[in-house]
């Protein structure tokens, strides 16, 4: 457990604090120009933008007026990227540390090196872990190195399962969506017609600001678009609409308590959809499985108009959606009927005790929500009839990160699929390839994707992620380091012996930041790919300097955004290009030292090799509308520059024209128009061409086959105190759970909650490093404290400007406090990602209340289906802690 | 003619990318926005709500700090904006004072953003441009004007919250804006007949 957070520090200044800056380079003087650049000051990088340089310093940075999504517009990381290029504290020259010691305020003792002799002593290792145990390796990654080519197949070629994301146990939002939707990340609101918005701890835009969202945003509310945001705070986007204040962490009874009034209270729902286009239908034996014909093995309905039952596929005269029907001996009943009859306990009344939204408040949000569904009505685009239902309901991480998280977002598209909204206009919209997603699988239902389609099991495992035990994890640094440390925990039978971190933070951006530093001792050798010293590089044996944003370039395709989508994204496939400014220091791109790392420890070259990879490889987030060069189109023999590799990815872009590297660097994006119809991924398996899951059928198998294969393996589920709580989240039919904070000692009276920051949503960028950002974020009334509600903070004696801690059962920080009326009474707020920080980082990384801190690994507090994190522990709060 | 703005406060979102687009335009040191907004709480819980009011210069149609520049460095271009000649401020700071919507700052010293011992090529630059002793302020962008362009906080702003135009010329989208919608300006009581326009106040 850490203790407040960081430790006090010794006046070590941090290098940088003094920095002299190299001269100009005199072949730039008297130059000016422009380059083509693509913002990284989120982990999305989408926006467009121009890099004005003169003399050889980049003077200004503005959105590209012409391209998507931003045409010229940017958020406020964004007009601050320059500083992220001029910033003293950025790693300048490979590092090899002379003191064993590691901590996170322990002088490494740095010895500056040359690229060859870092080089050297990373492949030397890397080749020594490969010869034993490729597996060895962990490469732990994030947002900072997104737009990387080669990193995951580096991995692959090298032999390593162990590929970890740094980023998510905090954000895993994947399940629901790419089960319902098949479409990766998650599930939007469709902004263009949408015209009733109910919103569940998320960001629509604002908050975390991204700009194209905010566009979005700003255009539906001047037309009038109703918004409705339950949330525990009154954010930015609840301050447009109407705000809803919940209990942190009680989502779940709130969304169980609308479903039922949809489904219980005489409201009308979407008929046809429910009986075509959902699995509702669907007979369910009294195991709770699908009843199946004995000679397909296909899922049945019932005709009620010729009095039988029959495979989904035959020819019906009449559906049955409700009913008890006596199948080949077998006693039935709908799926439909099932959800139903599950919900009707989860009364408004029953879960007003629990989230506090007042029972009425529920059913009148319930209604309204299917009011403005027009269910029955439809719209025309570019010749093609959709169903129109310009309503939607979203969740976001506030929701699914507690124990039972999946269920509330489960529940979410319940209500969605009721009004028949999916992937229609206005409705409730996948952000990822737009084309062919909702494929049928055998049983004429959505086929899982993504995090919906399980790992296989595999014992003793392989990989350190823990995907044996929750085979539809998001990503798991938490199970990867509680394995590093306990590898019998999780039934390892080897040893992590390297550890290649690059453009992540595990140590900062997760709970108990002690327990990875821990973790990285362990570990005998350890690499960072580097642009800072954050907490990950001083742990790190070996640190290997890496290009700012701007210096790095890529090409890339945008993809659908995140958050929200709508019409200024539509109808178009998009290549961008980012030129490089001229690197400031001794540093490389992160693709050309993964080449290097490739090349020494021989996987780069060959069949199996990166390249050979590179060639297959679709792109995981948008498929077939991404890059894909094809097999044989990088001679994989030969060792290739990354300009020849770009020239190449443009050119075999499916969606591209064959228009190359020079071609871009003149234009700075190639727009391929496509019909704006194909947004909409209901036009490609419209009507009943295909069935979304209502009775989540794939969700109960999944949980019996896991409960099978430990048996089989001989193990109880690791880290589990009561198995039980773990099956109890495997049920085709969601229902109430109680996460790991409802029973938690009553001194610790109430919940901690967490927002993004318009400044420092996440550290992609490096935004809390950046002094433009820091000097709003310090100043911002709503930004970078503990805040508290006026009411609640009187009870308790303390006023605004105290100084406080906040303490959970797992560790404890402290700050400024400020109250508000703009929260909970039950919740305490800590905004952004501030705090924790190194001996030689920035000190502005190392100021503010750490939220993570308060946050637990605890197998116990997951949730069961994404391993995600509780996000919201109940804490204590009093004056205390030091002011800084 | 008379260039003018109009925000829309229903559309600002409070995300500062004006404040922070400003500074990248005009090289404002550390603890100098020449363009901000003000953040504040409405109302109690649970009918409360944040607002936010972006702020700069008016550029009044009657500018108070005109009257009092002793030096003539205040001074009015015929299509509204009002600028300082920095080679004629003497940094009295009369017009700091006199400035009813704090938009005027003097420029004591040079703060650089990493501290006292780091400039950065960045800033190396853009200080050329700065002579301390001098007033600082919004000139709605005079040079990008100038250029054909707008304002910077303008074409930078996601939620399209800005419109900015000739105030005098009927058929400009900020005009019929404010003809449209009715925009307040802030402190009308004082007569200083500002160029900036807040709609849905």
């Amino acid at each position: 457990m850490t203790k407040a957070g960081r430790q006090e520090r010794s006046n070590q200044a941090p290098p940088g604090a003094d920095y002299r800056w190299p001269g100009v380079d005199p072949d730039e003087l008297g130059q000016v120009r422009t380059l083509y650049g693509i913002c990284g000051q989120c982990m999305q990088g989408d926006c467009a933008t121009l890099l004005h340089m003169e003399d050889g310093v980049v003077t200004r940075v503005e959105g590209n007026p012409t391209a998507p999504p931003n045409y010229g517009s940017l958020c406020p990381r964004g007009a601050a990227q320059i500083m992220n290029l001029y910033n003293p504290y950025r790693v300048k020259t490979p590092l090899v540390r002379t003191n064993p010691e590691k901590g996170l305020d322990v002088d490494p003792g740095w010895k500056e090196v040359s690229w060859e002799e870092a080089m050297a002593i990373v492949i030397e290792r890397l080749k020594e872990v490969r010869a034993k145990d490729p597996r060895g390796l962990l490469i732990m990654e994030g947002f900072g190195n997104r737009d990387s080519l080669l990193r995951n197949h580096f991995a692959d070629a090298f032999g390593t399962p162990n590929v970890v994301g740094s980023h998510a146990p905090l954000c895993s939002i994947h399940y629901a969506s790419n089960l319902v939707h098949a479409g990766y990340p998650e599930q939007v609101a469709e902004m263009e017609y949408c015209e009733y918005l109910l919103s569940f701890g998320r960001s629509l835009g604002p908050n975390f600001a991204t700009t194209g969202a905010i566009r979005r945003f700003a255009k539906a509310m001047r037309r009038g678009m109703k918004l409705v945001v339950i949330d525990p705070r009154c954010s930015i986007e609840a301050s447009k609409g109407e705000w809803i204040p919940i209990r942190p962490g009680s989502d779940l009874a709130c969304l169980l308590a609308m479903a039922n009034v949809m489904l219980n209270e005489g409201l009308p729902f979407d008929q046809w959809f429910m009986k075509h286009r959902t699995n509702g239908p669907y007979l369910i034996d009294p195991a709770g499985d699908y009843h199946r014909d004995p000679s397909t093995g296909r899922p049945m309905m019932w005709d009620p108009a010729a009095g039988r039952a029959q495979t989904f596929d035959a020819e019906f005269q009449d559906i049955a959606l409700t009913g008890s029907y006596t199948v080949n001996g077998v006693s039935c009943r709908t799926g439909f009927d099932l959800v139903k009859e599950g919900f009707r306990q989860y009364t408004p009344e029953w879960a007003e005790e629990i989230c506090t939204v007042p029972a009425a408040t529920i059913r009148r949000i319930a209604r309204e929500f299917v009011k403005h569904a027009k269910i029955g009505s439809t719209i025309q685009i570019d010749g093609f009839t959709f169903p129109f239902r310009p309503v939607s309901v979203n969740t976001h991480r506030g929701v699914t990160n507690h124990r039972g998280g999946t269920y509330a977002e489960l529940v979410a598209k319940l209500m969605n699929m009721l009004v028949g909204n999916i992937e229609v206009p206005g409705g409730c919209v996948g952000d990822s390839m737009r084309g062919p997603l909702l494929e049928p699988d055998k049983d004429g239902v959505v086929r899982p994707q993504f995090k919906a389609q399980p790992h296989p099991f595999k014992f003793p495992p392989d990989s350190i992620d823990g995907h044996e035990y929750y085979p539809h994890k998001n990503c798991t640094p938490h199970l990867a380091v509680q394995a590093i440390l306990d590898p019998a925990r999780y039934h390892v039978d080897y040893n992590i012996e390297a550890w290649l971190n690059l453009g992540g933070n595990p140590i900062r951006k997760n709970a108990q930041p002690q327990k990875y530093v821990e973790a990285m001792r362990r570990v005998p050798f350890v690499v960072s790919i580097a642009y800072h010293m954050d907490e990950p590089t001083i742990m790190a044996d070996v640190v290997l300097p890496e290009h700012a944003n701007m210096e790095r370039d890529i090409v890339s395709v945008l993809v659908p955004p995140h958050q929200t989508v709508g019409g200024e994204v539509y109808g178009a496939d998009t290549a961008r290009v980012r030129q490089a400014v001229p690197a400031l220091f001794d540093t490389r791109h992160c693709d050309d030292i993964l080449t290097e790392i490739a090349e020494g420890t021989g996987v780069l070259r060959g069949p199996g090799g990166v390249y050979d990879r590179l060639n297959r490889a679709v792109n995981h987030l948008i498929m077939k509308d991404g890059f894909f060069l094809g097999e044989g189109t990088l001679d994989i023999n030969r060792k290739h520059a990354r300009e020849e590799i770009q020239d190449q990815l443009l050119k075999t872009w499916p969606r591209g024209d064959g228009k190359g590297l020079a071609e871009i660097n003149q234009e700075g994006f190639f727009r391929h128009p496509r019909s704006e119809k194909e947004f909409f991924t209901y036009y490609f398996f419209p009507g009943n061409a295909v069935r979304h899951p209502f009775y989540f059928e794939h969700l109960k198998k999944c949980g019996d086959a896991l409960r099978a294969d430990l048996r089989q393996a001989g193990i109880k589920f690791p880290g589990i105190a009561d198995e039980e709580t773990i099956w109890e989240q495997y049920q085709p039919v969601p229902c109430w759970i109680e996460n790991s904070e409802f029973q938690a000692p009553p001194e610790y009276d109430l919940w901690v909650v967490n927002w993004k920051s318009p400044y420092h949503p996440h550290d992609s960028g490096n935004p809390g490093g950046n002094p433009w950002l820091a000097e709003l974020y310090t100043e911002d009334p709503f930004d970078f404290a503990i805040f508290l509600n006026s009411a609640t903070a009187a009870k308790k004696g303390l006023k605004d400007g105290d100084h406080v801690v906040v303490e959970s059962r797992h560790g404890l920080t402290s700050g400024k406090l400020r109250l508000t009326e703009l929260l909970h009474p039950d919740a305490v707020g800590i905004p952004g990602s501030y705090g924790l920080g190194t001996l030689q980082s920035n000190p502005l990384m190392c100021h503010g209340p750490h939220y993570n801190s308060l946050l637990t690994t605890d197998d116990n507090t997951l949730d069961a289906i994404s391993a995600g994190q509780e996000i919201s522990p109940r804490v204590k709060v009093y004056r205390g802690g030091e002011a800084r | 003619m008379r260039y003018g703005m109009a925000i829309d406060l229903k559309a600002c979102v409070g995300c500062n990318a004006c404040t922070v687009a400003c500074r990248m335009e005009n090289g404002t040191p550390a603890g100098i926005l020449l363009c901000r907004v003000e953040k504040y709480e409405t109302g109690k819980y649970p009918a409360a709500r944040m607002g936010f009011l972006p702020l700069a210069c008016m550029h009044c149609a009657d500018p108070r700090c005109l009257k009092v520049c002793p030096t003539g460095a205040t001074y009015q271009r015929e299509e509204g904006p009002v600028l300082v000649d920095s080679h004629k401020c003497i940094g009295c700071q009369y017009c700091v004072l006199a400035c009813p919507y704090e938009a005027r700052h003097l420029l004591r010293k040079i703060e650089n953003y990493y501290g006292p011992e780091t400039v950065t090529p960045w800033e190396e630059r853009k200080r050329e441009t700065l002579t301390r002793g001098t007033v600082l302020k919004c000139t709605f962008c005079a040079e990008r004007l100038e250029r054909g362009r707008q304002p910077a906080c303008v074409e930078v702003c996601p939620a399209n919250a800005r419109c900015f135009g000739d105030l005098d010329d009927p058929e400009s989208d900020v005009a019929k804006i404010i003809a449209r919608q009715g925009g307040a300006v802030l402190k009308a009581e004082l007569g200083t007949r500002a160029s900036v326009f807040y709609l849905n106040s």
